[in-house]
C-alpha cells in the first residue's frame, strides 16, 4: 500500500491503538495490497475515551463491556453488580486498554 | 486462540471461586434472605436506589435453602447466577482435561446470539423491568 495513505491512516486512527502497536500496524499496512485500502479506510473504531466515560457512569451495569463488544463479560458484570463493585473500579483502569485491543482485533480481521 | 481460551477459562474459574467465597462469607456472616448487613453495591450507596442485580446474594442464599419461589421473588438474577456458577466450572474442567474448546465455542455463539438487535432489546427490557420491580420492592 502507498506509504502516504498508510501515514494518513496512522495519523487519523493512531489514538485508537496502543502506542507500541502503531509501528507494527504501519508495517503491516504498507505490505498490504492496495485493493484493501477502501475497507481499511472505512473501518469504524471505538474511542477509548468514550469507553472510559461509559465505564465511569455505567460500569456497575456492565455497559462499558457491552459497548466494546465483550457481551459475555458485560452480562457477568450486570449480574454481579459490577463484580461486587470491585471489578467495576478495576475496569476504570483497564477499559481503555481493552478498547484498544478490540480495535486491533477488528483491524487484524480486515487484514 | 489458545491464549485467549486459557485467559477466558481462568477468568471464569476465578470469578466462580470469588462467587463461592462471597456466598460462604454471606452465609456465615448472618446474611439472611430478608436482612442484608453487608452492601457492596456502588449504585445503592451513591443514589440509595437498588441496582438491577441488588438482592441476588439473598436470592442465591434462599435458593440454597431450597426456597425457589422466594428466591425468584427476591431477584430472578440469583437463579441465573447459581445456574452459571454450577454449570461453568465442571464444563471448563472437562474442556481442560480433554483439551477441547466446547465451552469457548458455546460462549462465543451465545455472545453472537445476544448481540442480535431483537434479542438484545428483549433482554434489555427484561433487565429494565426487573430493575423497576427491584425499586418497587425496595430491596
Amino acid at each position: 500500500m502507498d506509504s502516504q495513505k498508510v501515514d494518513l491512516f496512522v495519523m487519523t486512527n493512531g489514538k485508537f491503538f496502543e502506542s507500541h502497536q502503531v509501528g507494527q500496524i504501519r508495517d503491516r499496512l504498507v505490505s498490504l495490497d492496495d485493493s484493501k485500502w477502501n475497507i481499511v479506510q472505512t473501518l469504524q473504531f471505538k474511542d477509548p475515551t468514550v469507553s472510559l466515560i461509559v465505564s465511569l457512569l455505567g460500569g456497575t451495569l456492565g455497559i462499558d463491556r457491552f459497548f466494546i463488544g465483550d457481551t459475555g463479560l458485560g452480562i457477568g458484570k450486570l449480574l454481579t453488580c459490577g463484580g461486587l463493585g470491585v471489578w467495576a473500579i478495576i475496569d476504570w483502569f483497564l477499559i481503555m486498554g481493552a478498547t484498544r485491543e478490540k480495535n486491533l482485533t477488528k483491524l487484524q480481521q480486515m487484514m | 486462540m489458545l491464549v485467549k481460551r486459557i485467559r477466558l477459562y481462568l477468568f471464569i474459574l476465578i470469578s466462580c471461586a470469588v462467587g463461592y467465597a462471597w456466598l460462604l462469607f454471606a452465609f456465615f456472616s448472618g446474611n439472611t434472605e430478608k436482612e442484608n448487613p453487608i452492601e457492596v453495591c456502588l449504585i445503592k450507596h451513591v443514589t440509595d436506589i437498588p441496582c438491577p442485580s441488588c438482592g441476588s446474594t439473598r436470592a442465591a442464599l434462599s435458593l440454597l435453602h431450597g426456597n425457589i419461589s422466594e428466591s425468584l421473588v427476591i431477584n430472578p438474577f440469583g437463579l441465573i447466577i447459581v445456574l452459571l456458577m454450577t454449570v461453568a466450572p465442571p464444563w471448563i474442567f472437562y474442556d481442560l482435561v480433554t483439551r477441547k474448546d466446547t465451552f469457548q465455542k458455546y460462549y462465543i455463539s451465545i455472545e453472537v446470539f445476544i448481540r442480535k438487535p431483537k434479542i438484545a432489546i428483549t433482554f434489555s427490557l427484561l433487565v429494565l423491568i426487573n430493575w423497576i420491580w427491584n425499586i418497587s420492592k425496595g430491596l
